[in-house]
């Protein structure tokens, strides 16, 4: 068999290797045995059953293909594109600091089928659809700000609204609602007059010859609005923007923020409130791109909470470890059929809460879960998150909720006596939980922490506290005293004091962050 | 739903596909590839077509086709053990994928006992259980993510709380298995139609025992029945750290004969201690070996009293309350513990078992080979650990980590003379497989070996179920 190359797939020739096929991947259920939420992550392996979808099973066949055990051809690319890159995967895996990067090798092998002169009608038809319309649907340019109606956008704004493609042609309510949406919330926006397609499509699917044309451009018509301010209610443009853009060495100088961000921010500065008049229960799908993607899980969440007399109810996998969907990748794409059976399995588990209604803030995840939904039979509601604040009591001003005394009083200790963090690496975060009320502590300096008075979107560790462990733990001056007293109260607890704790890293990636000298200085080892 | 089509050139793919359903049966090399390789490195045939089957009678089907044919099948669990028992020895096998077959059959609390399917996981059943309000005795071998209840069967699986509870086969009351005749047998109490399965020992020899550790030989296990017990609330912990391997060894001996821990983990060897547990001894130089308790009660005067005597038998023993934090963090990580060491790179394990008192003999002779090979300065990593064993011995779990593929040759030639050692020093491994098949076959006494090959030959005839494992019965 002649060997082909693999010339972006085989850098990760080590990385094959050091995998150790342990299988968490494909069927591990780490609810109870680790309290780590995963339950069989692998939401395409779930509907499919044979090994070879798993990231397990990947790893034997990449391996194979590297080392000519395997011919390149039409099925390997049918096994190719039947991955949605979730990242679900690399998030369960703990064989390495950042876990086996399974999506990054899909997406090189893509690169590499393509190279190689294996390619799908369909993804070259979505090609030549982006390099002369600048967008996949084979839509007119010029008609991309109809969906906007009659509405005319200002030439500079402080806010641009990136609309992205899929909320512009096809899922276009979320396109409308998000305008009405900031309409109502009285921001200073803009639509750009000639939005391109960010990419996502494009690289998810290893075809990469555009994509410097469409940032390039993006980024010029944003700076032309003069606006700092990027907002998109699109999952798929927000990773683009946020990893694919700057891993490829493009600079901006606006900050880019999903519409969740944006509303959450508003929300904490006061200016903003969400109510509905009848208590109605949620529940809330993390799309990929946004959460394990871009690490954004608690925005979203927060927004939520905020709104009056809604509650928000967790489905069995959620955050980081949330099953996909079943649209990314370029699956939906390349069978439907598959990404309808996967998103079924994700409605399930939404109608395992009891919510009356399923939330997301994706328009993909939107329209798969409709799919899924419609596909099994379900009549469970789903929305886009603007869409469904649209809808909702939307008051300017809201009086921030005072804090709790006690965990007010612990985040000033803490940022008042930073050594306690001596050891933790720029960016550590700590999550605390007293009474079920969370904050959170992030290293940014040398004895320099600040501290966020909610929880983190993706901590290192979680730490949970009895009241009255704390209320002894801030009578300290010292931090050495401090460190003494929390071993005492983690190995030591009493009904009244005590300090548990959940490792929420791998602990590979802990020590890289210098929770050695942390865990020593408070006496636990 | 398929994706990757069949190649549909293996000769029972049209049968196949009738007993079972077309997406569940797949001959293409695509998908067997996948099915090439466990969690180790060694190799064997790679299978001829994958079944994934649902129920008891289509494996019926499926093992009376094979039978007539004759061909060879090759059930399999999770495929993550790390010997190479689930890798097929003959050409063109079919290979059964269990883990559809994942149901509690019946939780009998009036007995005490949960009947599961063949490739429910470890750590689903102890999900399952705890919604319930119950856990099992032995919870699985370190890879119980994955791994599967009968897979762990059928190599006698090592692990979590086998310090209590022994081995996997010590949890077992009864399975059900799918001979090679296509009849089926359920053991235990389970020979009565009208009686619970509540024992494993009734009225005739101990059947179970004769599939327990069979790797797969003698019949497809569909259903294993466990003894569970009322959930344990209170938890309690204890690191103890000596000066020597000796004074541990006799430590750790007085707390398992006395049955006091759910789980006890010793580390060996204070040099590898930054592999298998970062920063635990920084601050305590002489300390040279630990063990590590953790103690499950339905009561909390109990979990805490039996701390308090096992720190009296660490002190007694010259040893050093160090603390509780690694007994937690491998209690809390339970499953995840082995993954984070592939960092150090690919692994090649020793794992037998042994009496506790032959502990320090064994890593006497392992510092000698990690000395003449010098893998320190090779950047070979090594853990050497002990996890105790019901009364008085443990599973040794001496593993080198070659750091990249160019290492792999001079770690293969240190780990072989390593496995020579175990075996010479007394170690009996738990499973074979590839790992250790040659070594014990030059090793067992005939007698032994012959009547093995005699049930096998007596069971399985036209010997199709996992030809040639245990070097065959021609």
């Amino acid at each position: 068999m002649a060997k082909t190359k693999f010339p972006s797939l085989e850098p990760y020739k080590n990385e094959l290797w050091v995998c150790g096929r342990c299988g968490d991947c494909s069927l591990a259920d780490k609810i109870i045995a680790s309290d780590r939420g995963v339950d069989h992550p692998c939401g395409v392996k779930n509907v499919l059953g044979f090994e070879a979808y798993s990231a397990k099973g990947r790893v034997m066949i990449l391996n194979d293909l590297i080392e000519g055990k395997l011919e390149l051809n039409d099925d390997i690319v049918d096994w190719a594109y039947a991955c949605n890159i979730c990242k679900s995967c690399q998030e369960t895996c703990m064989a390495t600091a950042d876990g086996i990067k399974m999506p990054e090798m899909m997406e090189a092998l893509r690169k590499d089928l393509v190279a190689n002169g294996f390619s799908l009608q369909k993804h070259e038809e979505i090609e030549t659809s982006i390099i002369n319309e600048y967008n996949p649907y084979k839509e007119t340019k010029d008609f991309r700000l109809l969906v906007f109606g009659d509405r005319e956008f200002p030439e500079r704004a402080d806010v641009v609204y990136f609309t992205g493609c899929t909320s512009s042609y096809r899922e276009k309510e979320i396109a409308v609602t998000t305008v009405e949406l900031l309409e109502k919330l009285g921001v200073n926006f803009t639509v750009l007059k000639d939005e391109r397609c960010c990419g996502s499509v494009l690289l998810r699917l290893g075809r990469e010859k555009t994509f410097a044309n469409l940032t390039n451009h993006n980024i010029e018509a944003i700076r032309l609005t003069g606006a700092k301010t990027v907002v998109t209610a699109c999952a798929g443009c927000y990773r683009t923007w946020k990893v694919d853009v700057v891993e490829a060495g493009y600079e901006y100088d606006f900050q880019v923020l999903h519409i969740t961000e944006y509303l959450d921010n508003l929300i904490e500065e006061g200016n903003t409130s969400f109510g509905v008049d009848e208590g109605i229960r949620v529940t809330y799908h993390d799309p990929c791109h946004l959460g394990r993607h871009s690490e954004v899980y608690e925005a979203p969440r927060r927004v939520i909470e905020a709104i009056d007399n809604v509650e928000l109810v967790e489905m069995r996998t959620n955050n980081r470890y949330a099953h996909c969907c079943g649209a990314g990748g370029g699956l939906k794409g390349t069978n439907g059929d598959l990404a309808n059976e996967i998103a079924g399995n994700r409605i399930k588990e939404a109608e395992e809460t009891g919510a009356e209604l399923l939330l997301t803030a994706c328009p993909f995840c939107y329209r798969g879960l409709k799919d899924g939904a419609r596909h099994i039979g379900s009549n469970l509601k789903v929305l886009d998150l603007p869409t469904f604040l649209l809808d909702t009591k939307i008051g300017k001003s809201v009086r921030r909720r005072e804090e709790e005394p006690l965990k007010q009083k612990f985040m000033t200790y803490l940022t008042q006596h930073p050594k306690i963090f001596d050891g933790l690496k720029n960016g550590a975060i700590i999550d605390y939980e007293i009474s079920e009320s969370r904050f959170h502590i992030k290293v940014v300096g040398k004895r320099n922490v600040e501290a966020k008075p909610h929880r983190a979107e993706n901590p290192d560790v979680e730490l949970m506290f009895s009241p009255a462990a704390v209320e002894t733990l801030v009578t300290f001056d010292s931090e050495d005293e401090y460190a003494a007293q929390f071993g005492k109260f983690f190995k030591e607890p009493t009904d009244e004091k005590w300090i548990r704790f959940n490792l929420r890293l791998n602990i590979v990636k802990l020590l890289m962050k210098g929770y050695r000298k942390f865990a020593q200085k408070a006496g636990l080892i | 739903m398929t994706i990757v089509k069949s190649s549909k050139t293996h000769p029972l793919y049209s049968e196949l596909v009738s007993i079972t359903a077309q997406e569940r049966v797949n001959d293409n090399p695509v998908i067997i590839s996948a099915y090439s390789q466990d969690a180790c490195h060694l190799k064997a045939e790679r299978p001829g077509i994958i079944v994934m089957p649902n129920t008891v009678e289509e494996i019926q089907a499926i093992v009376k086709l094979c039978s007539q044919t004759k061909t060879p099948l090759v059930p399999t669990g999770g495929r993550n053990g790390i010997c190479g028992a689930c890798l097929p020895r003959a050409k063109n096998s079919v290979m059964l994928d269990m883990i559809n077959m994942n149901k509690i059959v019946k939780l009998d609390d009036e007995v005490m006992t949960v009947t599961v399917e063949a490739g429910m996981r470890w750590a689903e059943l102890i999900h399952l259980l705890d919604d319930r309000g119950y856990k099992l005795g032995f919870r699985g071998p370190y890879g119980g993510n994955a791994a599967t209840i009968a897979g762990s069967a059928s190599i006698n699986s090592m692990g979590y709380a086998a310090s209590k509870f022994g081995p996997t086969p010590e949890s077992i009351v009864s399975l059900e298995v799918v001979l090679p005749n296509s009849e089926v047998i359920r053991t235990g109490s389970g020979w009565n139609p009208t009686a619970q399965i509540f024992t494993r020992y009734s009225t005739f020899l101990d059947m179970t025992g004769i599939f327990l550790g069979d790797h797969g030989t003698l019949g497809v296990k569909t259903k294993v029945t466990l003894k569970i017990y009322p959930k344990a609330e209170f938890s309690t912990f204890i690191d103890l750290g000596f000066k020597t391997l000796e004074d541990a060894m006799a430590g750790l001996l007085e707390v398992q004969k006395r049955g006091l821990t759910e789980e006890l983990n010793c580390l060996l060897a204070r040099e590898s201690a930054d592999t298998y547990f970062p920063g635990l001894l920084d601050n305590h130089p002489e300390i040279n070996a630990t063990f590590h308790c953790i103690v499950m009660e339905t009561d909390k005067q109990l979990a805490e009293r039996k701390i308090e005597v096992i720190r009296e038998i660490g002190l007694a023993h010259k040893g050093k309350d160090i603390g509780n934090f690694a007994a937690q963090i491998h209690w809390a990580e339970k499953f995840n513990e082995v993954q984070p060491m592939y960092n150090n790179g690919f692994w090649l394990n020793t794992c037998h078992l042994r009496p506790i008192t032959r502990l320090p003999e064994l890593m006497d002779r392992m510092r000698t080979i990690f000395k003449k090979y010098d893998l320190d300065k090779h950047g070979i990593k090594w853990i050497a650990d002990a996890l105790a064993v019901e009364r008085a011995y443990a599973a040794a779990w001496i593993t080198i980590f070659a750091p990249t593929r160019d290492k792999m040759e001079l770690a293969e030639k240190a780990w072989n003379e390593m496995l020579d050692v175990a075996m010479e020093t007394g170690g009996c491994p738990y499973w074979s497989g590839l790992l250790w098949e040659e070594r014990v076959l030059n090793k067992v006494e005939k007698s032994f070996i012959e009547l093995y090959r005699t049930i096998k030959k007596a069971v399985d005839p036209d010997n199709i179920i996992a030809p040639q494992v245990f070097g065959g019965v021609d």
